[in-house]
């Protein structure tokens, strides 16, 4: 009798046990997921690989990721990164290779939900043959929410393989040549206590839809262009010289913004009112020789 | 037997439970009370769907409100315009060419075609709140703003694309200077092509009276919307109550909600709308307390709550570069530390892009 309770409230247990595991997988359903996309992953040595990175929110609203891909740098040359048609409209860290990894971060204000957003798209060689693959490391995605609640991310790699077997293929990159300028944009004179110590900086950021933005450089008055990144601490803090902004794309493509002196100079400083001045002394010179002239004349 | 019976109830129960949360068959749990005339249902979870319609001209397809695109002339030839011959053509603008039809058969012209200049450009049109700004961002900052018309449509035109992939988003400011949730969306722009995205529904604004409500004194949620318009109003913890309101004449819309079905704790409300047949999605969400006294709210301003760094009233690329000077640095200030864990990180920039203004 004891015994046949005992088992009743052991088997009790384990159905609780059992509900309760349920219970937690039944909240993990939808996740973003990232992908990754070639059209060949079979490739001989010496061809060009490129692969896009996608992001598919699975009916969530994102508005920031991060991550890094890894790539195994003794199959693969990285010739190109491409981010211009990238759904990230300001990168905190813009994609750039260091040791085999590309890390990567930013934000998409408003938020993005689609199941196919490109983050940016990588051109890689074969350099030798082997198997490897093409991973996403410490990947974070954000949901818009205000909150920066993390999302359920599931993640994919790319496997590929680089022998002699390969099929011959058309290469993989199609070349276009992107002749547009990157887009139309304003920089921004600003200054704030938390920032450069309270100096003046300059902030600027624009897209390129071709093949995306290599660099920015920046001129203050007649000097000449320098590299440069925003937020950008000026070096002429008296703001009497005009700003020239210039946004480079990686096909070479060059937009130039100029911004007008935010401060006048004084007037002792202004070769324009030393000019005026000078003119107008001249003029009442020659008024005055020539009354001179009628008189004596008379 | 007793044993085998209580098994299968337990099993039975959480199949049941783990398939609604799964596939959401189970019931909505529906009860009506009477509040003074209004009725409160509380229901399930409920999904909005918000739809806006993206034609293109220029991709040689016919798309409803075109006219026609290219070489597609939707069937249509100068005799069915009511002409007697010629040949039918299409302006860039989708919107037919007759210059090449005739009259009384009076010889056969040739197609006149009038070529018009390759303009690449993308049309906003909608709905907003009625004389009140309305903004278009494009990748995040701003390209064009516009004021609605007295019956909250507005329509605005953005020229000199390149050809790619961009994120819009449009969003609008009513009467008191409050401003809309983003309504975003990414769309590819195809040189030479116009673009139309219509039907864009901005969400009502939404506010509050009270922070924290007394259980069963009123709490007073208002806002602006489109004129005339129908406002759902959600109020949900647990459960979700839905009441409907009408907006007056100018757009505005308050109702009493009876705060007595509430459980005691935090609450949340939105709001959304609909008028001839168009749904707008639903607004921010605001959330208050359900407790033992009434606590006035701080009535929103037009600045964002928080995220503007420099308090210019806007959130945008200045208060970016303010967050990124002090990204992976020690020690950031309090004010730029959105959610206070001491470093800047991602979660800091994913809670400006929230309250992203442009």
């Amino acid at each position: 009798m004891q015994n046949s309770k005992l088992q009743f409230k052991i088997q009790n247990a384990a159905i609780f046990l059992v509900v309760c595991c349920l219970l937690f997988v039944a909240y993990s359903v939808f996740a973003a997921e990232t992908i990754f996309e070639t059209k060949n992953s079979q490739i001989q040595v010496g061809d060009t690989l490129e692969v896009g990175f996608f992001l598919n929110t699975e009916n969530e609203d994102i508005n920031a990721v991060e991550g890094k891909i890894v790539f195994p740098e003794k199959l693969l040359e990285l010739k190109e990164i491409k981010d211009g048609n990238s759904i990230i409209n300001f990168w905190i860290e813009r994609p750039k290779t260091k040791n085999g990894e590309i890390p990567f971060s930013g934000i998409i204000p408003g938020g993005y939900l689609g199941n196919k957003g490109l983050i940016f798209s990588v051109v890689f060689q074969s350099t030798q043959e082997g198997r490897g693959s093409i991973e996403i490391g410490n990947i974070q995605v954000l949901l818009n929410d205000g909150k920066g609640t993390e999302a359920n991310i599931t993640i994919s790699n790319l496997q590929f393989v680089i022998s002699k077997q390969a099929p011959a293929s058309q290469p993989a990159v199609v070349e276009r040549k992107d002749t547009d300028l990157p887009e139309v944009f304003k920089p921004i004179v600003t200054s704030d206590p938390a920032v450069f110590g309270g100096k003046y900086f300059l902030v600027f950021a624009t897209q390129d839809k071709g093949s995306g933005i290599d660099h920015y450089e920046v001129r203050e008055g007649k000097g000449s262009f320098i590299l440069a990144e925003s937020p950008y601490l000026l070096q002429n803090q008296n703001l009497d010289k005009e700003i020239a902004v210039k946004a480079v794309d990686k096909s070479g493509n060059e937009r130039v913004i100029t911004l007008p002196p935010q401060r006048s100079l004084p007037w002792y400083q202004n070769y324009w009112v030393w000019a005026i001045i000078m003119l107008g002394i001249v003029v009442i010179y020659v008024i005055w020789r020539i009354k001179l002239k009628m008189k004596s004349e008379k | 037997m007793r044993k085998k019976i209580y098994i299968l109830a337990v099993f039975i129960l959480s199949a049941l439970f783990i398939g609604g949360e799964f596939f959401d068959f189970l019931p909505a749990k529906i009860f009506t009370k009477n509040l003074g005339g209004q009725v409160v249902f509380a229901a399930g979870t409920a999904t909005v769907q918000t739809t806006i319609k993206i034609t293109v001209c220029g991709n040689n397809i016919k798309e409803t409100e075109e006219q026609c695109d290219g070489s597609d002339l939707g069937g249509a030839s100068c005799s069915s315009r009511g002409f007697s011959g010629g040949t039918l053509s299409c302006k860039g603008s989708c919107e037919f060419n007759t210059s090449g039809c005739t009259t009384n058969g009076g010889g056969g012209g040739g197609g006149g075609y009038v070529s018009s200049p390759v303009i690449t450009s993308i049309i906003f049109e909608g709905r907003a709140y009625p004389l009140t700004k309305v903004v278009v961002l494009k990748d995040g900052q701003i390209a064009v703003s516009t004021i609605a018309g007295p019956d909250a449509r507005f329509e605005v035109n953005l020229t000199e694309l390149a050809t790619g992939d961009y994120t819009f988003a449009v969003y609008g400011e009513d009467g008191k200077g409050l401003r809309s949730s983003l309504f975003t969306f990414p769309i590819y722009i195809s040189s030479g092509a116009t673009t139309k995205v219509s039907g864009i529904f901005i969400a009502p604004t939404i506010a509050i009276d009270k922070s924290e409500v007394k259980r069963g004194d009123n709490i007073a949620i208002f806002g602006q919307s489109a004129p005339q318009s129908e406002i759902t109003i959600a109020v949900n913890s647990e459960e979700e109550f839905f009441v409907k309101t009408p907006a007056d004449k100018d757009g505005v819309y308050l109702y009493n909600f009876d705060t007595t079905p509430l459980d005691m704790g935090q609450h949340f409300t939105k709001s959304k709308t609909a008028l001839n047949g168009e749904i707008s999605s639903f607004s921010k969400a605001i959330g208050f307390l359900v407790g033992t006294k009434n606590v006035a709210s701080v009535l929103p301003t037009k600045c964002p709550a928080k995220t503007d760094l420099n308090g210019d009233c806007r959130v945008n690329l200045v208060d970016f570069s303010i967050t990124a000077y002090w990204y992976k640095r020690s020690s950031p200030p309090a004010s730029i530390d959105l959610n206070g864990d001491g470093k800047i990180d991602l979660i800091d920039f994913s809670i400006m892009a929230f309250y992203w203004t442009g």
